[in-house]
C-alpha cells in the first residue's frame, strides 16, 4: 500500500514535470492548465502518503531525514499551489515540480535515517528543523522564479520572443517573487541556525561542522541579497543569480544531512 | 435551384480611394439592403463594409442575372476614375468558402486579425433587420461563425503582434509587467516614435517628450497627452524613464556609453527598456550589453514582426484544412436539404403514373367490383413502393457522399422533376421557371471556370 502510493506520486510529479516542461515552449493557453491538474493529483497522492507515515495524529512526520525531506517537496508544491494563485506564475512549475520530484524520490532513497538518535529529540529540535523546512520552501520558489528570470533575460537579449519567454512572466514579477521568497526564507533560516547551533552546543557535540558551515556560508550569501537589494536597490539577473547560489549551499546543507544521516545507519 | 453570389471589391483589388467610395456606415447598412433588395430578384442579401472590403452577397434562383444586378449596384458607385475591373464576383460553392474565409480572417490584410468577425456579425444583424436574410445566408453565415470560432481557437493564427508599435509595448509589458504608471521617455518627435508613444500611452504610462525643437516637443506633448521637457534635462530624465523611445534624425549616437553609464548609476539598478526606432540609430550598441538595460532598434522589431506574420502564415495553412472541413459540412446540408424533394417528387411522378394507368384499366374491366378495385390500387401502390425501395434507399445513402450532389442531380434528371421543391422546404423560394436544373456543383465548377 506504502510502496504503491509512494510510486503512484512519484510518477504522477515525473508526468506533470514532462507536462510542465513541454508545454514551457509550445502548446495553446488551454493545453497549460492541464499540468497543473495533473500537478494537484500529485499532491493528493502525497498527501494520503503522509498521512500513512504520521505517527500519531496531531504529530508532524519530521521524525527521520526521509520524512523531512519528503514534507519539504509537499511543502513547496502546496506554496507554489498559493504562488500561481496569487501571481500569474502558472508556467514557473516547469522550474518548481522538478524540485518537488526530486526532493521526494530523495526521501524514498532511504526510509530509516534518522537525523539523530531518539535520545537528543527535544520541542527545540522540532522547532529547528520546522523553520529550516519552511525556509527551504521559500527559497525553493526563489530559485524556480530566479531561474526562469536568466532564463526570460537571456532570450529577451538573444530576441528570441516566441516560445518560452511568451509563457514566463514577465522580469518584473519574477524579480519581486524572487525577493519576496527570499524575505520570507531569511528569518527562518536564521532561527533555523540559531536554534541548530543551540541545539549543538547543548548536545554537547561539533559533529556536524560540514554542515554549519555550508549552512552559514548559505545564509550569508542570502544575507548579502537582501542588504543589496534594499540597500543598493540591486534588481535582476544579479540578484537572481545570488539567490540560486544560496538555495544550492542550502540544498548542499541537506544533501550533507542525508548522507551522514545514511552512513550513521550503515 | 437557388445558388449563392457575391460580389465585392477588397484590398486585394481596389486602393482605398476607391474602397472609401463604396464604404457604407454601419448604421446606415439595413437601408441600403433594403434598396438593394428593392432592385429585383436577390432572394436574400448582406452586405458587408468594413474599411478594407466591400461586399454584397446573395442568393437567387438565378445566379448570374443576380450577380450582374449586384455588380451593377455597386459599379454605380464607384468613383469615376476607377473602372469595374476592381470588382470580382463568385458564385455557388465558391462563396460559401470565401464567406468562411472572410469571417475567419483568412483573408485579412493582417491575416489573423481579431477585428472581421465582429464586423461579419455586425453585417449579419444587419441583413436580418433589413429582412433579407433568408435559410441559405443564415445558415452559411451562422456557420462562418462557428467556423472563425474553431479557427482561432484550434490554430496559432491570431498569436503575436505584427506592428512594431505593438511589438514595442508587448516587449515593455515582459520586462516591467505592469506598464500603469511607469514613465514612457520620448527623445525626437519622428512619426513612428510618435506613434510607438502613442500605443504605449494607451497602456496607462506617462509620457515625457523630450527634443531639440522645444516647440516641436510641446507640440506633440500636447496632442498626445504628454510632458514636454527641455533638451538639457536629458541624463535626469534618461534615470527616471522606465521606456525610452529614440527616434531622432541626429547622424551621430545620443544615448552613448559615457552617457549611459552615468545613468545607470543613478538609476541604482532599476531596469531600463530602449526601443531605437531612428535610422542611423540614436543608441550605441554598446549600451544594449549594460546591466538592466534592454535595447531594441527597428531591424530587430521588424524582425519580431515578420516572425509573427511567418508563425500566422504556418497556421494560415492549418485553418484553411478547417475552412475545408466546414465546407464539406455546410454542402452535405445543402445536400441534404435537396434530398427531401426530390423524394417527394419521385414518389408523387411513380404514383401519378400509377394512378394514370389504373384509370385507364378500370374502364375495361366488366363487373370489377369494389372489393377488385381495391385489390388493383393496393396492387399499384405496392408495385410503386416496391420498384421505388431499392433506388431511393441508394439515393439516401449516396447523398452523404462527396459527389452525392451529381446522383441527385442524375436522378432528377433521369425522371425530368424540374419543379422547385415545396414551398415549405425552402421557404423564400419562387416557384421554378427555369427549365434546365441548375445545380450547386455544377453551379461551382462553371464559375470558378468563369472566374479564371
Amino acid at each position: 500500500m506504502k510502496a504503491g502510493l509512494f510510486i503512484a506520486t512519484a510518477v504522477l510529479y515525473a508526468i506533470a514535470c514532462i507536462l510542465y516542461l513541454f508545454l514551457l515552449t509550445r502548446g495553446s493557453d488551454k493545453a497549460q492548465r492541464i499540468p497543473g491538474t495533473v500537478f494537484v493529483a500529485a499532491l493528493g497522492a502525497h498527501l494520503a502518503f503522509l498521512l500513512l507515515e504520521t505517527p500519531s495524529p496531531g504529530e508532524l512526520p519530521l521524525a527521520d531525514m526521509s520524512q523531512i525531506l519528503s514534507v519539504s517537496s509537499f511543502g513547496i508544491g502546496i506554496a507554489f499551489l498559493i504562488a500561481s494563485y496569487r501571481f500569474d506564475v502558472t508556467m514557473l512549475g516547469a522550474f518548481v515540480v522538478p524540485l518537488s520530484l526530486m526532493l521526494f524520490l530523495a526521501s524514498g532513497l532511504g526510509s530509516s535515517y534518522a537525523p539523530v538518535s531518539p535520545k537528543v529529540q527535544s520541542a527545540m529540535l522540532t522547532l529547528h528543523i520546522g523553520a529550516n523546512v519552511v525556509g527551504l520552501v521559500a527559497f525553493a520558489l526563489a530559485f524556480a522564479a530566479a531561474v526562469a528570470y536568466m532564463l526570460q533575460e537571456r532570450l529577451l537579449r538573444r530576441r528570441q520572443l516566441s516560445g518560452a519567454f511568451q509563457r514566463l512572466p514577465s522580469l518584473d514579477v519574477l524579480d519581486t517573487m524572487g525577493l519576496r521568497a527570499v524575505l520570507v526564507g531569511f528569518p527562518l533560516l536564521t532561527f533555523g541556525m540559531i536554534t541548530g547551533t543551540f541545539w549543538l552546543l547543548r548536545s554537547g557535540g561539533s559533529e556536524f561542522f560540514v554542515s554549519q558551515a555550508l549552512g552559514l556560508v548559505a545564509w550569508a550569501i542570502f544575507a548579502s541579497v537582501i542588504v543589496l537589494r534594499v540597500a543598493a536597490g540591486w534588481q535582476g539577473r544579479k540578484a537572481a543569480l545570488g539567490t540560486m547560489m544560496g538555495f544550492l549551499f542550502t540544498l548542499l546543507v541537506l544533501a550533507g544531512y542525508a548522507l551522514r544521516a545514511v552512513g550513521g545507519s550503515a | 435551384m437557388r445558388d449563392f453570389v457575391v460580389v465585392g471589391l477588397s484590398h486585394r483589388t481596389a486602393p482605398v480611394e476607391v474602397r472609401e467610395h463604396l464604404a457604407v456606415a454601419p448604421d446606415r447598412l439595413e437601408q441600403e439592403l433594403r434598396q438593394i433588395a428593392a432592385i429585383g430578384p436577390l432572394d436574400e442579401a448582406l452586405l458587408i463594409s468594413t474599411c478594407n472590403r466591400v461586399e454584397l452577397y446573395a442568393t437567387s434562383a438565378n445566379p448570374i442575372e443576380a450577380s450582374q444586378i449586384a455588380t451593377d449596384a455597386l459599379a454605380k458607385r464607384l468613383p469615376e476614375n476607377a473602372t469595374a475591373d476592381v470588382l470580382y464576383q463568385q458564385r455557388g460553392v465558391d462563396v460559401v468558402r470565401h464567406v468562411f474565409r472572410v469571417a475567419s480572417s483568412l483573408d485579412s490584410l493582417v491575416v489573423g486579425e481579431p477585428q472581421i468577425l465582429g464586423q461579419v456579425k455586425e453585417a449579419f444583424d444587419a441583413a436580418r433587420g433589413a429582412g433579407t436574410m433568408g435559410t441559405l445566408l443564415g445558415r452559411c453565415f451562422t456557420q462562418a461563425f462557428a467556423t472563425a470560432k474553431r479557427v482561432r481557437n484550434e490554430t496559432g493564427i491570431a498569436e503575436g503582434t505584427v506592428s512594431v508599435s505593438s511589438i514595442a509595448c508587448e516587449l515593455a509589458k515582459k520586462i516591467f509587467g505592469n506598464l500603469e504608471g511607469r514613465r514612457t521617455l520620448l527623445i525626437g518627435a519622428g512619426e513612428m516614435g510618435e506613434s510607438a508613444a502613442r500605443s504605449l500611452l494607451q497602456t496607462g504610462t506617462n509620457l515625457h517628450v523630450i527634443n531639440r525643437s522645444e516647440e516641436r516637443a510641446r507640440s506633440l506633448a500636447e496632442s498626445c497627452g504628454g510632458r514636454a521637457i527641455p533638451f538639457e534635462r536629458l541624463s535626469m530624465e534618461l534615470a527616471d524613464a522606465d521606456v525610452v523611445i529614440a527616434s531622432t534624425a541626429s547622424p551621430k549616437f545620443i544615448l552613448t556609453p559615457e552617457l549611459m553609464k552615468s545613468v545607470v548609476r543613478s538609476r541604482r539598478h532599476r531596469p531600463l527598456f530602449i526601443v531605437d526606432i531612428a535610422v542611423p540609430r540614436d543608441v550605441d550598441p554598446r549600451v544594449g550589453s549594460m546591466d538592466n538595460v534592454f535595447v531594441y532598434d527597428v531591424d530587430d522589431l521588424q524582425q519580431v514582426a515578420e516572425e509573427n506574420l511567418a508563425v500566422r502564415a504556418r497556421e494560415a495553412a492549418l485553418a484553411e484544412i478547417i475552412v475545408e472541413e466546414e465546407l464539406d459540412a455546410f454542402l452535405s446540408w445543402r445536400r441534404s436539404l435537396e434530398l427531401a424533394p426530390t423524394i417527394v417528387a419521385l414518389r408523387k411522378r411513380f404514383g401519378q403514373i400509377a394512378d394514370d394507368e389504373l384509370q385507364r384499366a378500370l374502364p375495361r374491366l366488366e363487373g370489377a367490383s369494389q372489393s377488385d378495385r381495391a385489390v388493383l390500387e393496393a396492387m399499384g401502390r405496392s408495385l410503386v413502393n416496391k420498384l421505388l425501395h431499392q433506388p431511393l434507399t441508394q439515393l439516401k445513402a449516396g447523398a452523404g457522399e462527396p459527389d452525392g450532389a451529381l446522383l441527385i442531380d442524375a436522378v432528377r434528371r433521369l425522371f425530368a422533376i424540374s419543379e422547385e421543391p415545396p414551398a415549405e422546404q425552402e421557404p423564400s423560394t419562387e416557384a421554378g421557371t427555369e427549365a434546365t436544373v441548375t445545380h450547386l456543383a455544377t453551379a461551382a465548377s462553371r464559375s470558378t471556370g468563369e472566374s479564371k
